[in-house]
């Protein structure tokens, strides 16, 4: 099997444009190996990010919201 | 100019030329490889100023600035895992230069290898799956009601509502066991609320899934059919995505 060289990626390979920030939200930043050692500053350990994101996205809230408001219509 | 090293993704040694057209987060320095023994790391320098703790947090807190870096860091590794089986790190993967990063890598260096075996020749699709919200107002009724009928019209309207909520949700696992009976790992996601969503429809399952590529034809003849079959649901398909879900142990299905 051959790679095809870094050089060469395709320009649909980078990505699609259109994918929403909170799915790439939900993946960047929820998610994903936590490399030890010498971490200048880690996401996680980071409460201010996570409080301003509270308010846009609640994709990085902390609690599991419940699928269900309890304010809906009868 | 002190700079730090900033990590996109790991993956093993590549024989092909250093990524091209990638401008990652800051263009005054290319996106470059870092080889670390059985393993590369995918870095580029980004100057401490603007990254350093309070500067990077300031950075991430601002709603347009923390959009950039993440399409940027998701272009990155979204080239790299097209050519190259991949672990991507996340988001603000920063270190105090090219040694410390060989550092991290050696002392991980069991794990990354066998993550990127895992990985190889697989992707993460994600599916979420929305319930319409039920509408905002109850038809008035135009008669005046009995104290017994006004009882009997708001516990209907509960138990409808239960219903449709129910049904909705059983779908939903429906939607689910099938996906993870072609998926080799799978990982669920917190649903997204209101704000992400809107007023029209609740997010009832947000999950990802590790799937073989030689499976992407039967995952999207799948979701064509749940299409038909679930009518009382919303299904949306998103992939195949870099395996940012499943760069750790996931959960096997």
């Amino acid at each position: 099997m051959t790679t095809p060289a870094w050089g060469t990626v395709p320009a649909e390979a980078h990505g699609p444009i259109g994918v929403p920030l909170v799915d790439l939200l939900d993946r960047v930043l929820a998610t994903g190996v936590v490399v030890s050692g010498d971490l200048v500053i880690a996401i996680a350990e980071v409460p201010l990010i996570r409080l301003s994101l509270h308010a846009l996205l609640s994709s990085v809230n902390e609690r599991v919201p419940a699928p269900w408001p309890d304010s809906g219509p009868l | 100019m002190t700079v730090l090293t900033y990590a996109y993704a790991v993956c093993r040694p590549h024989d092909g030329p250093a990524p091209t057209g990638l401008t990652g987060l800051d263009p005054g320095s290319p996106v470059r490889t870092l080889p670390a023994g059985p393993l590369t790391a995918v870095v580029q320098d980004v100057p401490a100023a603007d990254y350093a703790e309070e500067a990077l947090r300031r950075r991430l807190s601002d709603r347009a600035e923390l959009e950039r870096c993440a399409r940027a860091h998701h272009e990155v590794i979204t080239a790299v895992s097209s050519v190259t089986a991949t672990v991507p790190l996340p988001l603000a993967t920063l270190y105090r230069g090219d040694e410390r990063v060989r550092e991290a890598l050696r002392e991980q260096e069991t794990s990354f290898v066998t993550a990127l075996d895992r990985l190889a020749g697989r992707a993460e699709w994600g599916i979420k799956v929305y319930a319409p919200t039920a509408p905002t107002a109850p038809t008035p009724d135009p008669a005046p009601l009995t104290g017994r009928a006004y009882l009997d019209r708001v516990r209907n309207r509960h138990q409808g509502r239960e219903q449709r909520q129910n049904a909705a949700l059983q779908a939903a696992e429906r939607v689910d066991a099938v996906v993870q009976s072609l998926a080799v790992a799978t990982r669920r996601l917190r649903p997204h609320g209101p704000e992400a969503t809107g007023p029209h429809r609740t997010h009832i399952l947000n999950a990802a899934y590790l799937l073989d590529t030689a499976r992407t034809r039967e995952l999207r003849a799948a979701l064509t059919s749940l299409r038909g079959d679930e009518p009382v649901i919303e299904i949306e398909l998103s992939g195949p995505w870099a395996p940012y879900s499943f760069a750790d142990a996931g959960t096997a299905p």
